[in-house]
């Protein structure tokens, strides 16, 4: 006998527009730090130019965290069946926020103004804090036996972490506090790329990968561990950063690579064993992704060791253009279709096929622009030469320009059906 | 016997799009059983929105199986 009452609430569940708006907004930052770099080579000589530290969080909190906040809207009702309340307000509050907040930080980074970094801190805190808030009352009845929820949860309080952090660094550079500064931004990075970023990519890889990529399950071991074990070092990390620990910095720093190079090595591994015949294109944004990050790694650790400004740059560029643009475009690439045709199909009772509204084509070469990109970053940093340098800004707007058309026409595709 | 749609190993859409078919020709009264790889959220508010009675357990092997009926 099946029973009545075996039902969610859905009454709060988002709009399409929900997702989109970060989605649509997202690729504009990304093509602003391509024209940074355009406008101004020079802000490549080094990872501590206002120039660099400007580009740096245009890509990590103008797209990056702009594309999570957004996903996560949606991601948590289909994947665990949470649904953030009141998310239609929620959603306006944090878009306005968290762009804005974006457009102060590197604005005030960029020219050396630490009088915008205030208002940066208001609108990212604030944003931050109500999706925070919002997503924990979503998630408060979902069992934590799930791994994507679970390990969500542990990346919202790694951001939580890492926004805390670059409150108190602005804070540190208007000259409001007395704190050693490396040692606040080494613990802003670990937590905001891994803490955050990572814990939250691996989070939604438990689910994504296999489902859109038809391979097996991540090994129940790795998703039960990975998140909780990598947050646990990284707790033991930070203290051995706060206090100047060597040594063991570059030991715990190790294993944190480590750590991360087997979640890569697990997904390459993975999607080896996918059913499809042929690799689709966020298969293939996720092998550059992967191998992105490992060689970033890479960089990390030789950075510790080396005195060489070049590391650090090339670690950023490894592990934010190749590493987190790569994965989160590739989920980009499924998510937005996805939405559309599952909108569609709630909302009018029948959909397009997903290969009518998101073309495989574009998808292609917008990818391969974007890998093109990477390479001219990558030669860009290591010659130094301002025309080469130019040369990848150019290709760094290109390519989020592309990726702005193409979301443009699947929104497009999906208003045609919807009207039909 | 209870018809059992097995949509274990598509790339979504195409079990949410099997399911749909299977319910267009599912008589009332009757039920079918419906495996999946894993929790079918959005589903359940077609389902809800519909009028269908449905049921979900995770196996231990963490094969999901959902009894839909159509009252």
């Amino acid at each position: 006998m099946i029973p009545d009452g075996q039902t969610l609430s859905y009454d709060a569940a988002p709009a399409f527009s929900t997702p989109l708006r970060f989605f649509l907004t997202a690729p504009l930052f990304g093509a602003a730090a391509g024209a940074a770099l355009l406008a101004a080579p020079e802000l490549l000589d080094s990872r501590w130019t206002p120039g660099a530290l400007a580009v740096t969080h245009l890509i990590a909190v103008g797209f990056m965290l702009t594309v999570m906040l957004g996903a996560l809207f949606q991601v948590l009702p289909v994947v665990a069946g949470a649904v953030i309340p009141r998310s239609g307000p929620v959603a306006t509050v944090v878009h306005v926020a968290m762009t804005t907040g974006a457009l102060c930080l590197a604005w005030g980074l960029g020219s050396g103004s630490p009088a915008f970094l205030v208002p940066a801190t208001v609108l990212l805190g604030g944003g931050l804090t109500l999706f925070v808030v919002a997503a924990f009352l979503g998630l408060r009845r979902i069992p934590v036996a799930q791994a994507t929820p679970r390990d969500m949860r542990i990346a919202l309080l790694g951001f939580a972490v890492a926004v805390a952090l670059g409150i108190t660094l602005a804070l540190a550079l208007g000259g409001r506090l007395d704190l050693p500064l490396l040692t606040v931004l080494k613990l802003h990075i670990g937590w905001a790329l891994l803490g955050g970023s990572g814990v939250l990519l691996a989070a939604a890889s438990w689910v994504v990968v296999p489902m859109f990529q038809i391979t097996p399950n991540y090994p129940a071991t790795l998703t039960r561990f990975w998140a909780m074990g990598t947050g646990a070092v990284l707790l033991v990390w930070s203290a051995t950063v706060y206090g100047e620990l060597g040594s063991a910095e570059f030991a715990l720093s190790a294993a944190l690579a480590a750590l991360c190079a087997l979640f890569a090595v697990s997904t390459l591994r993975l999607q080896r064993q996918s059913r499809r015949s042929v690799p689709d294109m966020t298969t293939r944004a996720f092998q550059l992704g992967m191998g992105s990050f490992i060689a970033g790694l890479a960089c990390v650790l030789t950075a510790q060791q080396s005195e060489h400004q070049v590391w650090p740059l090339l670690a950023g560029i490894l592990i934010l253009h190749g590493g987190f643009v790569s994965v989160i475009v590739g989920m980009l690439y499924k998510i937005v279709p996805f939405l559309a045709w599952l909108h569609l199909t709630q909302d009018v009772g029948k959909a397009p096929n997903m290969k009518k509204l998101q073309p495989d084509s574009p998808i292609r070469r917008h990818l391969a622009l974007h890998a093109v990109a990477l390479a001219a970053l990558l030669v860009a940093a290591l010659v130094g030469n301002a025309w080469l340098i130019r040369l990848a800004g150019l290709l760094v707007v290109g390519e989020f320009a592309f990726l702005f058309a193409n979301i443009l026409k699947v929104l497009g595709n999906y208003r045609r059906a919807h009207a039909a | 016997m209870k018809k059992t749609v097995d949509a274990r190993g598509l790339e979504p859409p195409q079990p949410f799009e099997r399911v749909m078919d299977a319910l267009a020709d599912l008589p009332k009264g009757e039920s079918l059983l419906l495996l999946l790889d894993r929790m079918p959220h959005p589903l359940f508010r077609i389902l809800d929105r519909d009028g269908y009675k449905y049921e979900s357990r995770i196996r231990d092997d963490g094969v999901v199986e959902i009894d839909i009926l159509n009252p």
